[in-house]
């Protein structure tokens, strides 16, 4: 038993979902700081990104060395080589929840359309749920809860193309359209954590299976099509 | 390149039927050794049961498994060194294309030139570095052109450009990474199709093991290589198809087995077996 590598791996993986962690945090705040307009808490989203940045690149030098140190091989290779991949999709979504924060910011003086926030406020609770079953899949190294990220996708894929269409009904003055447009990337940063979290699933399949392949795939008319 | 005809023409006569040549055949399409429930008892211990497995021309096979899972028997096996061992008792096949390497009509001397064999240990003989390449060549009455041939063998090994002004000195007087490599070049002088190595990088240093593992790459090209080695990387280095072996418990007895044979990207990456996996991964062994 090479218990120096088993430890790395452990600890690698503890990290990650140390990440996760502080992504789920992320996103509640960011959400919550755009429903409420809340620009203190949305100052607070992007500062906090630091502590994403800091995790992301321990890791990824964590990985480093212990590829060049352990040589990993078969499953223990499988699971750095997901790792590394994940790590990276959970600093995207920090990413895409700062960008919210942000947008948050733009618009602070506009009076919010309710069942537009309403909306985000489900795509945020979506996509948390989504996070969460990514990690635990990865952790259990469980196949079956992995694919169903693809199911869980479709509501905010959905709850997307709800938010593109409202905006389009707003008309208004061009301050509203504005506004409108910016909802819209917000919209959008939501639904690609969703992409995100399929992603992660992608990985665990692959550490469990051995095998590279897409849940979903737009350019096949055989699966379906999430990158809308 | 001396072509088959000239060398066979020159030595006593064989029993195996001519080897063709491989130039055009595809790398690893063809097999050399077609093995099939070999087994082999040093008196009553069984060293190896019932293995199964084709080794392909033109490419690096590597043995790897656990301290007594039978390897390096396995490879003594295929060029009959076993023969040399008091009570070694070979059961099942060991075809060598397509002939039987046990057959009564089989010669083992002309099987180990044909299938030639690199130790663990460098082991020149206390003679020249010439007449070490030489020493096979002349045994086997394949004297003609000598020295193109020792020069010819020492350039395959990689070896030529840093002996060619000392040809006459003591073998010994070459490092332990030279030596190795001078012990290949006395197995390729006398023109075989197969180089089995045991464990041929273990006492080397590390560059003098990448020396061996460049010269690998470069070799099969034209032979079948098959190794035995410890060292899982580089299994994984330089091994087109790599076989794992296991100890296991056969009919109440302790015996080496093969327990999966595959690609060597599939055994490093996806191994099919768990005892394969737990023992890359370095859970086992």
């Amino acid at each position: 038993m090479r218990i120096t590598l088993q430890e790395d791996l452990d600890r690698l993986q503890a990290d990650v979902q140390q990440e996760g962690a502080l992504v789920l945090r992320s996103l509640r705040a960011t959400v919550n700081a755009l429903r409420t307009r809340d620009l203190e808490l949305a100052d607070e989203v992007i500062a906090f990104d630091d502590e994403v940045d800091d995790l992301y690149f321990s890791i990824a030098e964590g990985i480093h060395t212990l590829l060049a140190r352990q040589t990993p091989v078969a499953i223990d290779l499988r699971l750095v080589l997901a790792t590394l991949h994940i790590n990276l999709h959970l600093e995207r979504m920090a990413d895409y929840c700062v960008t919210i924060a942000k947008l948050t910011k733009l618009v602070g003086g506009v009076e919010p359309d309710d069942d537009l926030m309403q909306g985000f406020d489900e795509m945020g609770t979506r996509a948390e749920e989504m996070i969460r079953v990514a990690l635990e899949s990865f952790a259990a190294r469980d196949l079956d809860g992995a694919t169903s990220l693809v199911d869980l996708d479709e509501f905010i894929d959905r709850a997307n193309r709800r938010v593109v269409g409202h905006v389009l009904e707003l008309g208004g003055d061009e301050e509203q359209r504005e506004w409108g447009l910016r909802m819209i990337i917000v919209s959008r940063c939501l639904e690609r954590i969703g992409d995100h979290a399929v992603d992660i699933g992608e990985q665990t399949a692959y550490l469990v299976t051995g095998e590279f392949r897409e849940f979903t795939d737009a350019s096949r008319d055989d699966m379906p099509d999430r990158r809308v | 390149m001396v072509r088959e005809a000239e060398v066979t023409s020159e030595r006593t006569p064989i029993k195996l039927a001519p080897v063709a040549r491989h130039e055009a055949r595809p790398r690893g399409e063809d097999a050399v050794f077609e093995i099939r429930g070999l087994s082999v008892r040093y008196g009553d211990v069984v060293a190896i049961s019932g293995v199964s497995m084709d080794i392909g021309s033109r490419q690096v096979t590597a043995i790897i498994g656990p301290s007594g899972c039978g390897k390096s028997t396995f490879i003594r096996c295929l060029n009959r060194m076993n023969d040399l061992v008091p009570g070694a008792a070979v059961d099942g096949r060991a075809l060598y294309h397509g002939e039987d390497l046990y057959g009564s009509e089989v010669d083992p001397v002309e099987v180990r030139r044909r299938i030639g064999m690199v130790f663990q240990k460098p082991n020149p003989f206390p003679k020249s570095i010439y007449d070490n390449v030489a020493f096979g060549p002349r045994v086997l009455g394949m004297s003609k052109q000598l020295d193109e041939r020792v020069e010819r063998a020492l350039d395959r090994a990689a070896l030529w450009d840093e002996v060619k002004d000392r040809l006459k000195k003591s073998a010994l007087s070459l490092s332990g990474g030279q030596q190795q490599r001078l012990c290949i070049a006395r197995a390729l002088a006398v023109e075989p199709d197969v180089i089995l190595m045991d464990e041929p990088a273990s006492a080397l240093d590390p560059i003098a093991t990448t020396r061996i593992e460049d010269l690998m790459y470069e070799l099969k090209n034209d032979y079948a290589i098959v190794i035995v080695t410890h060292n899982m990387q580089q299994a994984a280095r330089v091994a087109d198809r790599t076989a794992f072996f296991s100890v296991e418990s056969v009919d109440g007895q302790r015996s080496g087995v093969l327990v999966e044979y595959d690609e060597t990207a599939k055994i490093f990456t996806q191994p099919s077996d768990k005892r394969t996996e737990d023992y890359v991964t370095g859970r086992f062994g």
